[in-house]
């Protein structure tokens, strides 16, 4: 469903971000990218929403290149890839319900989001993705209210309102503690599971990946340097990635 | 690096310039030779700069530790872990300080002889007693004025919301970096902020009652087109501070530009955005005051008018009255932004 084909990143002070990577990802897969702080695993994400453009490759997108799409069309893509965030980049003082309904913005009209009128089956079905993540009660609660484990399913309820086919998580258990972790992830492998929805996270544990993931991708200074099963990742791997200093710790 | 040693250069060469001529205009032709109208000509400034430039150039290589130029621009050279009486820079400091302190009491015409003299203790005394007896029978007439002055403050910055509210979005970096035209129009748009806001609302209302009369319209309008600048300055800057994390959420739903605004920016400006507002609604109540003085209508014009007849009774009331309703707004202004904080 999605083809990255050598995509290159340079940022404009010169950062060369992400170099030539290609890779593709099936549909139904759970692809964990793993990697150091700084090799370049938002900008991936980024680039494959577009929240960034790229400098050059290509991204194929359910048979449509998107890399150089704008307007309408740029936003027709988008909005069938959803994203979390590490910081869940929720709008704190709305409600948990109308933090929902900012995923369904792309078809409603621009003057009727502004006047807070979603439609009636979008109300319905933020209400069932808020139980999808088990938020069900706690609709009218500000979202700042929430605990932290709490804002990141919010945040997977607003991508989920998107109807996306893919769903892009940049670190989304990075600000959470160890058990809130688990409980975060368990209800993405449910959203690929139940829902089918294809994901790309990025996760910085290793004990995390083995669990969750089905296929993995580790960067490292922006090159691809690994490429495969997670049981594939062994200890002489764990150290071209993370350096021979490293040692594997583990989340339980 | 080499830009640092220009700077630093120029500096100096500025400060010296400066601390010549004030030492030679003031201290020496007026105080020392007390000249009333000592003889200018161009060339007296041009010989302080060269001299200026003479002894920073000295300075420069043969004492560096006295620049001043040096000590801002090169952090190291100063050595700023040495003790603050200990660095030789300063003593150049206080120099030119006191020099400039010496003019400063001489040009502003400081004299305790007339301050403490029996003609103007008596005037000082006649003035007090008559504010502190003030004259009740013009109360109706003032506080007529006075409500016009608080409407007048209060329509120009309710005209001047909605337009500096557009206006901050281009005025905002963050949101204005995306393609050429958008950074042209913040370039040209922030430029003509400052340039408003440069000007005192005072000015703007001399402009203004040459235009549209003397009056409350004029006050009002130098008022509104001072807010919109400034509000302008203080919302943008608001923009500029936001978390970009909602935006880039909401931008990533496929939500289009204006609601991206509407949903990624707007909800964390709004309070800081009404307190500002309620802030300078406040500013504008007592600017309206100021604006009155140059006939912006309300009552400030009307105490003009007392003044310029002595009528100093009547001048007491209006001081009282303004005493009153800047206290009350600067109260009801800080209830309300700690209220919505
Ligand atoms: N906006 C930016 N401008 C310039 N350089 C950036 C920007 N964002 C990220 N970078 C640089 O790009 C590299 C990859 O960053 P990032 O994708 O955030 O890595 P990761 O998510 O794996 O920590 C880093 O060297 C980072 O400093
Ligand atoms: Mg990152």
């Amino acid at each position: 469903m999605l083809a990255v084909k050598k995509l290159n990143k340079i940022y404009p002070n010169g950062t060369h971000a992400l170099k030539n990577v290609s890779f593709d990802v099936k549909k139904g897969e759970f692809l964990i990218i793993i990697g150091l702080s700084g090799s370049g695993k938002s900008t991936l994400l980024r680039c494959i929403n577009r929240l960034i453009d790229l400098t050059s490759g290509s991204i194929i997108f359910e048979g449509v290149e998107i890399s150089k799409q704008e307007g309408a069309a740029l936003r027709k893509t988008r909005s069938k890839i959803g994203m979390v965030f590490q910081n869940f980049n929720l709008i704190p003082r709305f409600s948990v319900l109308k933090n929902t309904l900012t995923g369904a913005l792309t078809r409603t009209g621009t003057l009727a989001s502004i006047l807070g009128n979603f439609s009636k089956e979008d109300e319905k079905k933020a209400r069932g993705f808020l139980k999808t993540v088990g938020l069900n009660g706690k609709e009218r609660s500000r979202a700042d209210n929430l605990s932290g484990g709490e804002q990141q399913r919010l945040g997977m309820a607003r991508a989920l309102m998107q109807d996306p086919i893919l769903l892009l998580a940049d670190e989304p258990v990075a600000s959470l503690d160890p058990a809130t972790s688990h409980t975060v992830m368990d209800y993405l492998k449910k959203i690929n599971k139940e829902l089918g929805v294809t994901i790309i996270c990025n996760l910085h544990f290793l004990s995390l990946v083995r669990e969750y993931g089905t296929k993995v991708l580790a960067l490292k200074d922006g090159e691809i340097v690994y490429q495969g099963p997670p049981d594939g990742i062994d200890e002489k791997w764990f150290k071209t990635i993370y350096g021979e200093e490293a040692k594997e710790v583990g989340i339980n | 690096m080499a830009h640092r040693h220009f700077f630093s250069l120029l500096l100096d060469t500025l400060l010296w310039s400066y601390t010549f001529l004030a030492t030679h205009k003031i201290i020496y032709n007026k105080i020392i030779m007390s000249i009333r109208y000592p003889e200018f000509s161009w060339g007296q400034p041009l010989i302080c700069l060269i001299l200026g430039l003479i002894t920073s150039a000295l300075i420069y290589f043969f004492l560096p530790g006295l620049s001043i130029g040096r000590a801002i621009y090169f952090k190291t050279y100063a050595r700023l872990n040495r003790p603050f009486f200990k660095r030789p820079y300063i003593y150049v400091a206080f120099l030119i300080f006191f020099i400039t302190l010496i003019s400063g009491l001489y040009v502003s015409q400081v004299s305790l002889r007339e301050f403490f003299s029996h003609s103007g203790l008596m005037g000082a005394k006649r003035i007090f007693i008559a504010l502190f007896t003030p004259n009740f029978g013009i109360l109706e007439e003032s506080l007529f004025a006075a409500i016009e002055t608080i409407y007048m403050a209060f329509i120009a910055t309710l005209f001047a919301i909605p337009i500096a509210f557009v206006l901050s979005f281009f005025a905002a970096k963050n949101l204005m970096m995306g393609s050429p035209l958008f950074k042209i129009i913040y370039t040209i748009l922030r430029f003509i902020l400052n340039l408003t806001r440069s000007i005192e609302p005072l000015i703007w209302a001399i402009i203004f009652s040459v235009w549209v009369g003397i009056g409350p319209f004029s006050g009002m309008l130098a008022l509104c087109i001072h807010s919109i600048a400034s509000l302008s300055k203080l919302y943008s800057e608001q923009i500029e501070a936001i978390d970009q994390g909602t935006m880039e959420a909401i931008t990533s739903t496929g939500a289009r530009p204006v609601q991206i605004v509407w949903f990624g920016v707007v909800p964390q400006i709004i309070l800081p955005f009404v307190s500002f507002t309620i802030y300078r609604w406040d500013i504008n109540v007592r600017m309206a005051t100021i604006i009155g003085l140059v006939g912006g209508g309300g009552i400030g014009t009307l105490l003009m008018q007392y003044q310029g007849l002595a009528k100093w009774n009547e001048v007491g009331l209006l001081v009282l009255i303004i005493a009153t309703i800047v206290w009350a707004m600067d109260t009801i202004s800080t209830k309300i932004r700690q209220a919505i904080k």
